[in-house]
């Protein structure tokens, strides 16, 4: 049989984590904000939010690029047609998601004439000019988006679990650093 | 003799209208700045970006000759509660008591008490009283008077802490930037 990669390449999954857990960052950040007055405080909060989306949109943009030339490992054999589904919609939900949220933020922010500066180094351009009726759509389906993907990362981490330890397959530890893949299969 | 006498008439014509445009250049014209054509923006730093705002309602008088600058008089008088930063979250909370408090201090205040001549344009210094605080301000601007019309435009950098524009948490520099930059650009009209 032809050796195929069975892991995640060192690159994809500097990418998967450090994007994981600036999404984490990113939920912690907003839920600190938004029930703040205008303030310095919330300001600070966001400033550092819109960095790090910016930072997200740069890295999926990366990690798109990386994925395109880079397939994923196959899927272990044994799964179901409605899992395999089920994998890939999660997955391509993740992605769609990636670029949806920074893009959203970042244009619900021109749309409200606040630029977006990238930790106070550089200043993104406007994508949109002043307009009050898209900030108010955009915010909705940031929101809305954001809980999307909170969804998703539940069902994702779940699945994660579930093919570690129900599987017991290398679905888990193929994308973990520092592990070696030992078990191929259920 | 018909020539000679058009010519006499013309070259006195001529010698009036040089003496009128000589008593005109020697003393200042007294301008007033058109609030729709005019215009006074400021440039803010927040969170690491820029920000422009203007403030809608101001009058200008200026009294300002170009080959007598020493006599110039600017004085201009802003309503702060006009301002308009494209955002009325912010501009509610820049018109508030942490800010600009405009209702305890409705106008912002600039005279000049010096005008001098530069290699570019004219430098002026000029008292600004914001927020209840009168301190020293430089202006740099440029007179352009054509058949168009009469333009004075320039632009200015003040610290806003020095004004005690930004209270509390508004005190902090790394968010909201100390230095706040001044542009203007006033149509003149002249005074009737």
């Amino acid at each position: 049989m032809p050796t195929q990669a069975t892991r995640y390449s060192p690159l994809a999954q500097i990418f998967h984590w450090v994007i994981a857990g600036l999404i984490i960052v990113q939920f912690v950040l907003a839920r600190l904000a938004e029930p703040l007055p205008l303030g310095v405080h919330k300001l600070a909060l966001l400033a550092r939010h819109k960095s790090v989306g910016m930072t997200i949109l740069m890295l999926a943009v990366l990690r798109l690029l990386w994925r395109l030339w880079h397939p994923a490992p196959p899927l272990p054999p044994g799964m179901t047609r409605f899992e395999r589904i089920g994998a890939r919609a999660t997955h391509v939900a993740f992605y769609v998601l990636l670029f949806a949220m920074p893009l959203t933020g970042w244009t619900m922010s021109s749309a409200k004439n606040y630029s977006v500066s990238w930790f106070g180094l550089f200043t993104w351009p406007n994508l949109i000019g002043k307009n009050e009726a898209a900030f108010d759509f955009l915010r909705t389906t940031h929101d809305t988006l954001s809980d999307a993907l909170f969804a998703v990362a539940v069902l994702h981490i779940l699945a994660a679990l579930k093919h570690h330890f129900w599987n017991r397959d290398d679905v888990l530890v193929r994308m973990l650093p520092f592990t070696k893949a030992a078990r191929r299969s259920r | 003799m018909k020539l000679s006498m058009q010519l006499i008439a013309a070259a006195g014509a001529a010698a009036l209208l040089g003496s009128a445009m000589m008593s005109a250049s020697a003393s200042a014209a007294s301008y007033a700045a058109d609030p729709a054509s005019s215009r006074l923006e400021f440039t803010g730093v927040q969170a690491g970006a820029a920000f422009k705002g203007v403030f809608h309602q101001f009058s200008a008088a200026v009294d300002f000759d170009p080959a007598a600058p020493a006599s110039a008089h600017i004085d201009v008088t802003i309503e702060v509660k006009s301002v308009d930063s494209g955002d009325k979250d912010r501009d509610d909370t820049m018109r508030g008591a942490d800010i600009f408090d405009a209702a305890h201090f409705p106008t912002a205040h600039y005279v000049t008490r010096s005008v001098t001549r530069t290699a570019t344009g004219f430098s002026a210094i000029g008292a600004l009283t914001l927020r209840g605080v009168t301190k020293d301000v430089p202006i740099e601007f440029k007179f352009a008077s054509a058949a168009a019309g009469t333009t004075l435009s320039g632009t200015a950098e003040l610290k806003r802490l020095d004004f005690g524009v930004g209270r509390g948490d508004w005190k902090n520099t790394d968010w909201v930037a100390d230095s706040v930059k001044v542009a203007f650009s006033l149509d003149l009209k002249p005074k009737t």
